[in-house]
């Protein structure tokens, strides 16, 4: 009988447990976990939880223990792994032996190192513990500054001004979500967050903070300087690789995959008992002639489950032929949301790899839909509210 | 027969479920979300795929 050993518990982890399960996989199912929660859900951490203070249990995701038939590992951090002998090595001395693994390591926040580097009052958001700091720290009134003019930036920012803090966000973009959305898109965003109150410092960075034993502000690259009793840096994420080193595999910007997901080597041969699942795997396109790419939206961890846990019930059951390969190759269509103050933003594919930009529908002062092509092909559909119109256009989307 | 609930406190109207399983869930005129409180077990693996991707986690089946 296989072993399946999956080094993340997060979602894409439960999740490939969930299909391996559901694709009549029989043998034994162990999910090493490095936080000591199990698996919950991250998206209402810079919304609902926050705004909230609510607790695990609100964004935990339920699980079927008997129908799972999954041990769980919390608590555990891989710290290295040996493909050809076929274990993994964990911080606590435990080593386990797995026929097959899944990587499904996610990320973590990107920090800034500052030439006064303190810690006491900085945050970022990528767990719930950090959520739960974060909120432990704020109180009404409480000043603000968030490095990052992205969606959990965004996010954060209409929260804790819901919450009654002063709010700036210093970002280095001229406009925020443009790099992703489209300068048009962006302004709007902008503007609305404008008129509840947040302040934007564009084109700008951090030279250093400002304080004795915290933060007590920042000062900018052109000399300004802000006060603030919490720092949040949201720039951006890196993928939780460096377990996986040492076994020659492509780890350049996540786990390079073939079409499969199987991990893949420098010399570009697949890696039959390695499978890659959620924000790490970087996969090749289907259709277009682009380099492989890692993508951090919601439901890639669970599409990529879905797929890796067929495949590995396919190859381990009974009499499966050794070199059959699933023929189809995975694409799944990225799908991305996003609510701050009265705005909920609904997007398909992957708009920023448009050369053209049109809003198809609506108004930028009320609602919209932008659609987004290259070579004429629609990449990516957007919009703020006109949930139908955007959800009809995501069938034509060719990735 | 399997019984759906969706949690109404939760959810958004982003009408992903729809995507899985259209026999059950659709968007109204208003853009908000209805959807069938039964439905047979044949419409279950659709129905288990729509509460995995629901963006909320609002949509589950009650056994």
């Amino acid at each position: 009988m296989s072993k399946v050993v999956i080094v993340g518990a997060s979602m894409g982890g439960l999740r490939t447990a969930e299909s391996l399960r559901r694709s009549g996989f029989a043998g034994e199912i162990t999910l090493i976990g490095a936080e000591r929660h199990p698996p919950y859900n991250r998206p209402p951490l810079s919304k609902e939880l926050l705004a909230n203070d609510k607790d695990l249990a609100a964004v935990a995701f339920p699980i079927k223990e008997q129908e799972l038939g999954a041990e769980f590992l919390l608590g555990e951090v891989a710290t290295s792994l040996s493909l050809a002998d076929q274990f993994v090595n964990l911080a606590s001395g435990k080593s386990i032996s797995f026929d097959y693994l899944v990587a499904a390591t996610g990320l973590r926040s990107r920090q800034i190192s500052f030439p006064n580097d303190l810690r006491s009052g900085r945050f970022s958001l990528r767990t719930y513990d950090d959520a739960k700091a974060l909120r432990k720290a704020v109180t009404p009134g409480s000043s603000v500054v968030i490095l990052g003019a992205g969606f959990i930036g965004l996010e954060l920012a209409a929260t804790l001004r819901k919450l009654g803090c002063a709010v700036d966000i210093v970002a280095i973009e001229s406009t925020p979500l443009a790099p992703i959305l489209g300068e048009e898109f962006g302004a709007e965003v902008q503007r609305r967050h404008e008129a509840e109150g947040i302040r934007f410092h564009l084109q700008r960075t951090v030279d250093d903070l400002i304080g004795e034993e915290r933060v007590e502000g920042v000062r900018l690259d052109d000399g300004e300087i802000i006060n603030c009793s919490i720092l949040i840096e949201a720039v951006g994420s890196l993928p939780n690789t460096e377990w996986l080193e040492g076994n020659e595999l492509d780890l350049t910007n996540g786990v390079l995959t073939d079409q499969s997901l199987r991990g893949m080597c420098e010399d570009g041969t697949s890696m039959d008992e390695l499978f890659v699942v959620g924000d790490i795997a970087r996969f090749p396109y289907s259709h277009h002639q682009l380099a492989p790419r890692r993508i951090e939206h919601w439901n890639i961890p669970i599409e990529s489950a879905k797929r890796v846990g067929r495949e590995i019930a396919h190859y381990s059951a009974p009499g499966s032929v050794e070199d059959f390969v699933m023929g189809e190759h995975f694409n799944p269509l990225p799908s991305f949301w996003s609510d701050q103050f009265d705005m909920s933003i609904l997007s398909y594919g992957e708009p920023k790899l448009a050369d053209q930009v049109t809003l198809l529908e609506g108004d930028l002062a009320t609602e919209f839909v932008f659609g987004y092509r290259k070579k004429g092909e629609l990449v990516g559909v957007a919009g703020i509210g006109m949930r139908r119109e955007v959800n009809k256009l995501r069938g034509e989307i060719r990735l | 027969m399997i019984k759906i609930n969706v949690d109404m406190e939760k959810c958004q109207h982003y009408g992903q479920c729809v995507f899985e399983a259209p026999e059950i869930f659709k968007l109204n005129d208003q853009d908000k979300l209805e959807y069938l409180a039964t439905a047979d077990d044949s419409e279950r693996a659709n129905v288990q795929a729509a509460a995995d991707v629901c963006p909320m986690q609002a949509i589950t089946i009650v056994e």
